[in-house]
């Protein structure tokens, strides 16, 4: 397996380190390389892009550059910064002249030029092509038998001809390693239903307004926590489930699992070592139902 | 209500040999889009593109309701789902750029903006996580990229485009 990229992009790294602590052990048991790089922010497809496209494609070209300059593929934390990595080669692959020139002029001015050269790949992509589910079953001494919620989130496989990786009305990766895990995941109706972070930039009842009904599925299936793999949805459903419960005067209390601390559990590493104590919701009860 | 050319121009400029022509206006945008439910139909994607399309942009801009064009939170469900594999979203950033430049953006994507022409990311590192990061032994964020980020949007005249806020 060759060394990749690491973006870690801002929430991660800035926000919420112990998700970046809980992937890197992960890799490390894995065999997943990885080095780091001076990248900017992605930047943001939903905020960046609708402020200003040029610029959003600009850096992202940019932060493309990077990785190319050394021929590394680059494994990305967080969906939003590989749909943004993904889109940015995407529409810069379907530009005119005039626009690939436009960008090429930009990247000039920073000594750099965009070849197009390199693969960007979410996490749970070279979880599942690197490593293998196989590895992955053997890795786990610590069987997580919990009843979980998975959720992918928008921008891990939509738009479809951009991501080109699953399927984005019924993906099936996630729900594999779960099981690698020893958990079952639960069928639920809304399992493709966004998080409703977006939503909660522009007003935040409506984020809270999609977020109910995300949940109440998840509450209806009888799942212990929801497992996600992009921080923006886990921010969503870490810090505003208690914004909710006031809204609608009704508790929700969810606990939500990085889909890496998951798989470090599983491979023996405790709640201290991933430093759960970080989550807003808290992940007491279901480490006491799994003895943790 | 009147016509937008240059407006028109734009949103088809890039789509001239695409589907935008074969909206049909069926609807199943609105069907299975989240804001539009959860805001009562207040976001309504068909209508974003229908007025887009017909250059409509006194619609879109200029209203003092800017949910019409900033409900969407690009989430692409609607672009899974068109049965005429119209790229919705792509109309969107299209629109919301526009409405941006015009002073109409919702504080939260004007601070974000902010932020990334300051430091280079939409999430600034604080002390306090740094010291967070020493203390479960992770390596320093790695940084060098904040003259690029700065040479790059001083080119797409990024602060020219914020100039309302």
């Amino acid at each position: 397996m060759s060394e990749y990229k690491l973006f870690a992009g801002c929430v991660i790294p800035n926000r919420l380190p112990f998700l970046e602590l809980a992937s890197r052990k992960v890799f490390e048991k894995l065999g997943v390389q990885t080095s780091d790089a001076p990248f900017s922010c992605c930047p943001d497809p939903v905020g960046f892009q609708s402020t200003d496209k040029e610029s959003w494609l600009a850096l992202g070209a940019r932060n493309l550059c990077i990785a190319e300059e050394e021929g590394k593929d680059i494994v990305s934390l967080c969906n939003g910064c590989t749909q943004t990595l993904k889109a940015v080669q995407y529409d810069i692959a379907r530009a005119s002249e005039l626009e690939k020139q436009r960008i090429s002029d930009i990247l000039a001015k920073v000594n750099k030029e965009y070849k197009g050269s390199i693969t960007v790949k979410h996490f749970v992509q070279v979880l599942i092509e690197d490593v293998g589910i196989d590895k992955i079953k053997s890795m786990i001494k610590k069987p997580i038998e919990l009843k979980i919620a998975c959720h992918t989130g928008c921008h891990y496989a939509r738009p479809a001809e951009v991501m080109n990786w699953d399927d984005p009305e019924h993906p099936i990766y996630l729900r594999q390693l779960v099981e690698a895990c020893g958990a079952t995941p639960v069928d639920y109706e809304e399992e493709v239903l966004c998080c409703g972070a977006g939503a909660g930039n522009a007003k935040p009842e409506y984020g809270l307004g999609v977020l109910k009904r995300k949940l109440d599925s998840v509450i209806s299936a009888g799942a212990d926590c929801i497992c996600v793999v992009c921080p923006a949805c886990f921010t969503q459903f870490d810090t505003q489930q208690r914004a909710l419960s006031k809204m609608v005067e009704k508790e929700y209390k969810i606990p939500v699992l990085y889909l890496t601390e998951l798989m470090a559990l599983g491979m023996g590493f405790t709640p201290k070592d991933l430093n759960l104590k970080y989550h807003g919701v808290k992940t007491k009860n279901i480490m006491e139902k799994i003895g943790l | 209500m009147s016509m937008d050319l240059e407006f028109r121009r734009i949103v088809l400029g890039k789509y001239m040999d695409s589907t935008l022509h074969y909206c049909l206006q069926c609807s199943r945008c609105n069907d299975v889009c989240p804001v539009n439910e959860v805001s009562d139909g207040a976001y309504n994607p068909r209508s974003v593109i229908l007025n887009a399309y017909l250059g409509l942009k006194e619609n879109l801009i200029g209203k003092p309701n800017n949910i019409a064009v900033w409900g969407c939170q690009i989430c692409d469900t609607c672009n899974l789902t068109c049965p005429q594999d119209i790229e919705l979203t792509d109309i969107f950033y299209i629109v919301k750029n526009l409405s941006v430049q015009a002073g109409e953006a919702p504080e939260y994507y004007v601070i974000q903006a902010k932020a990334i022409l300051e430091s280079g990311k939409a999430i600034p590192l604080q002390t306090a996580i740094e010291r967070r990061r020493s203390q479960m032994g992770l390596p320093e964020v790695p940084t060098g990229f904040e003259d690029d980020v700065k040479i790059i949007l001083k080119e797409t005249e990024l602060e020219e485009k914020l100039s309302k806020y």
